[in-house]
């Protein structure tokens, strides 16, 4: 029995390690292994950030599509099929009274999933269009739990304008230079909490983790030792205000790395960031009149008239603000490589709308605002292993919602060379979610916590 | 008679100079980072045959052969490690060798060492010193000009053409010491391998590179003569 194991085992290895036989769009341009440009796939290391920066080229003479031989075509795909398992807690069940005066006969269950769930596919294309043209567009989607499929990424960028690499502009749909990709995250349980903190009522949609639409003046040195980006977009789901640019956002990320004459501590990175936005409180509206004779209080005359996008107004600002700091311990070629962000945020007061889950506070009356973070570990002792382990944590300062967050994983690259990449990937994660009700999207119902386990064991891989 | 103490030099060299093993501790470190950024394409053992080398053109460098193109050192000599580190570093312009200089510089020279341990010859032979490379004149048309004449002196047009296209009458037949076809550089465009500075053409002319048909012209022209081609070779290029 033992030996028919043990078989399965090698023959279930061998087939994931055929399955791999493929070809990335970048290593498969330029030959080099994944592992030359991530410290663990998909997180870049210094010289994969290099390479981001320049536009996708190596700047070696090869980075021309005319350089390339004419069958290569640089299309990558991802896909991540994986059991995995969640509990949640403190989740509603029973009838919600329809008389809000009345009290809450809804009680708690607690619910539990696990499958092989549908992981989805991302169609990934990058590279250069010619020696200082390059783009990048990424379609996700093809879930069969949400079968459309979305444009994530689409951009078109002019490299080294002027002649220097300190100048570049991109235009298109793209994610916000922040202290650790979101898009490049090697968890795949859970996202930086920080990111996209939800405020109590609040209207703003910004979330680090979606893709912005607008414009990116980027830059950095031959190394990028030091690197700049700076984005004016139209926050993400913005709901369309007037004005020349929709609902703006006006962000700002500047990273300075060092490399250190100490074996124990060869390289560390500081980063600052900054935003300011604009988000309109006011609009037209286009709704149906009641019918004449219709009683106040009924359905039909306090139906919502919808919000005519292009007519906000009345604009209040809201502001992100942190800092950043990576290191290595160890040697740069198998790191300890940290991560640590802060990031602070501060919505005017008209951003948010009712009251906190004591009915005390009117939180369209004031300033909202939060801390939040994460402290991230990635220790890569071979090219082929990883671990990893995150903590996020996100505080309101008037609101419930307050997130602690912990991830521990694991990913073995069966192959990790020029053609393509597959891991097996296990984690768990667990987080607790004070006072907030995930199907509301609110305060909780019962004031309690909400707390999530997970488990994932799974195949990623890029072909 | 400044032939003269070149060669003198050059022989003082030869009896001074002494071979420089790769650094054992080092180079284990360096295993690390040839394994993370190098292996794709040269190989575990440092031959060559990488996963991707059968696609790669030209063909990545054989480290267990101990011959190198770009160097400082007289022809048919080892490099230094400077050059080695200079070629990780700035990498290798027209082919799949990137630059690495985003790399650490300690990653960089921990390579070096490890480059060095595919090739018995870094234990046996001597690594000289590199060639002196004079400071560089203007690159004026009249140095240019008679960098023509020294152009046809040594016969550089029977490779790199009359037009400097690289399509000289024994192009096509071209081989290097791995058996590889091999291309004589077009001067009209693009950047040269080690870089377009006027040392770097100088010390190619001096040096050659070894192991292909591109030989020293160390014993042939005076560094005068050198710099007049380097002037007229610079000439050539259109875009």
């Amino acid at each position: 029995m033992k030996v028919w194991s043990r078989l399965a085992v090698v023959l279930v290895a061998a087939a994931l390690a055929q399955r791999a036989d493929a070809i990335p769009a970048f290593a498969r341009k330029y030959g080099v292994s994944c592992s030359a440009c991530h410290v663990a796939w998909p997180i870049l290391n210094q010289v994969g950030q290099n390479f981001r920066d320049n536009g996708y080229r190596f700047k070696n003479g090869k980075d021309h599509p005319e350089a390339q031989r004419p069958e290569y075509v640089p299309l990558a795909l991802r896909t991540t099929p994986a059991y995995q398992f969640t509990r949640t807690t403190n989740q509603p069940a029973g009838l919600a009274p329809t008389d809000p005066t009345a009290p809450d006969t809804r009680y708690p269950v607690v619910t539990r999933t696990g499958s092989v769930a549908p992981s989805g596919l991302d169609i990934l294309t990058a590279g250069t269009i010619s020696d200082n043209l390059s783009f990048l567009v990424v379609v996700s989607g093809f879930n069969p739990a949400s079968p459309e499929a979305e444009l994530e990424s689409a951009w078109a960028r002019l490299d080294d304008l002027a002649g220097t690499g300190w100048l570049n502009l991109k235009v298109g749909k793209f994610e916000l230079d922040s202290p650790a990709s979101a898009h490049r995250a090697i968890s795949l349980l859970y996202n930086y909490a920080a990111y996209s903190p939800r405020f109590n009522g609040s209207a703003i949609n910004l979330d680090f983790q979606e893709n912005q639409y607008g414009f990116e003046l980027d830059g950095h040195d031959a190394r990028s030792a030091t690197r700049y980006s700076l984005a004016l977009v139209s926050a993400h789901d913005d709901p369309g205000s007037s004005g020349a640019f929709s609902s703006p956002f006006l962000y700002g990320h500047v990273q300075r790395s060092l490399e250190l004459d100490n074996p124990i501590l060869p390289w560390a990175r500081l980063g600052v960031l900054g935003g300011i936005g604009w988000w309109p409180t006011e609009f037209e509206t286009l709704g149906t009149a009641a019918p004449t004779g219709t009683a106040l209080g009924t359905s039909a005359a306090t139906s919502s008239p919808t919000p005519i996008a292009g007519t906000g107004r009345n604009h209040k600002n809201y502001y992100r603000a942190g800092a950043d700091l990576s290191w290595i311990l160890g040697y740069p070629s198998t790191p300890f490589f940290f991560t640590v962000a802060y990031m602070y945020g501060r919505e005017s007061a008209g951003l948010a709308a009712g009251t906190d889950p004591t009915g005390t506070i009117d939180l369209s009356t004031q300033d909202n605002s939060f801390h939040g973070g994460f402290a991230e570990l990635d220790w890569a002792p071979t090219i082929n292993f990883v671990l990893f382990a995150r903590y996020d944590g996100v505080r309101y300062a008037t609101a419930p919602g307050d997130v602690d967050a912990g991830t521990l994983g694991v990913r073995y690259y069966l192959a990790l060379g020029p053609r393509a990449s597959m891991a097996v990937h296990a984690e768990v994660h667990a987080d607790r979610n004070r006072g907030f009700d995930p199907v509301a999207g609110g305060p909780s119902w019962n004031g309690g916590d909400v707390n999530v386990q997970s488990a994932l064991l799974g195949l990623d891989f890029a072909y | 008679m400044r032939r003269n103490v070149c060669v003198l030099v050059a022989a003082l060299f030869a009896v001074t100079a002494r071979a420089t093993p790769p650094d054992a501790a080092v180079a284990a470190r360096g295993a690390k980072a040839f394994n993370r950024y190098c292996i794709s394409c040269h190989g575990q053992d440092g031959d060559g045959r990488g996963p991707t080398a059968a696609y790669v053109d030209p063909a990545p460098r054989d480290f267990t052969s101990g011959t190198f193109k770009f160097r400082s050192t007289p022809s048919g000599t080892l490099p230094t490690d400077a050059d080695l580190y200079r070629t990780i570093t700035t990498g290798l312009h027209q082919t799949v060798m990137p630059r690495w200089d985003a790399m650490t510089a300690l990653e960089r020279h921990d390579l070096v060492q490890y480059v060095k341990t595919f090739s018995p010859k870094f234990k046996e032979e001597p690594q000289p010193a590199p060639i002196a490379i004079p400071a560089a004149p203007a690159m004026t048309p009249e140095l240019a000009r008679k960098g023509h004449e020294v152009w046809t002196k040594v016969q550089c047009a029977s490779c790199h053409g009359d037009t400097g296209q690289g399509n000289g009458a024994s192009a096509a037949t071209l081989m290097d010491d791995w058996g590889h076809h091999i291309e004589p550089r077009d001067f009209t465009r693009g950047s040269l391998k080690v870089g377009d500075a006027p040392e770097d053409l100088y010390r190619t002319f001096m040096t050659g590179l070894n192991g292909t048909p591109m030989p020293s012209f160390a014993d042939s022209i005076s560094p005068e003569d050198a710099w007049a081609l380097v002037a007229y070779v610079r000439s050539l290029r259109k875009d």
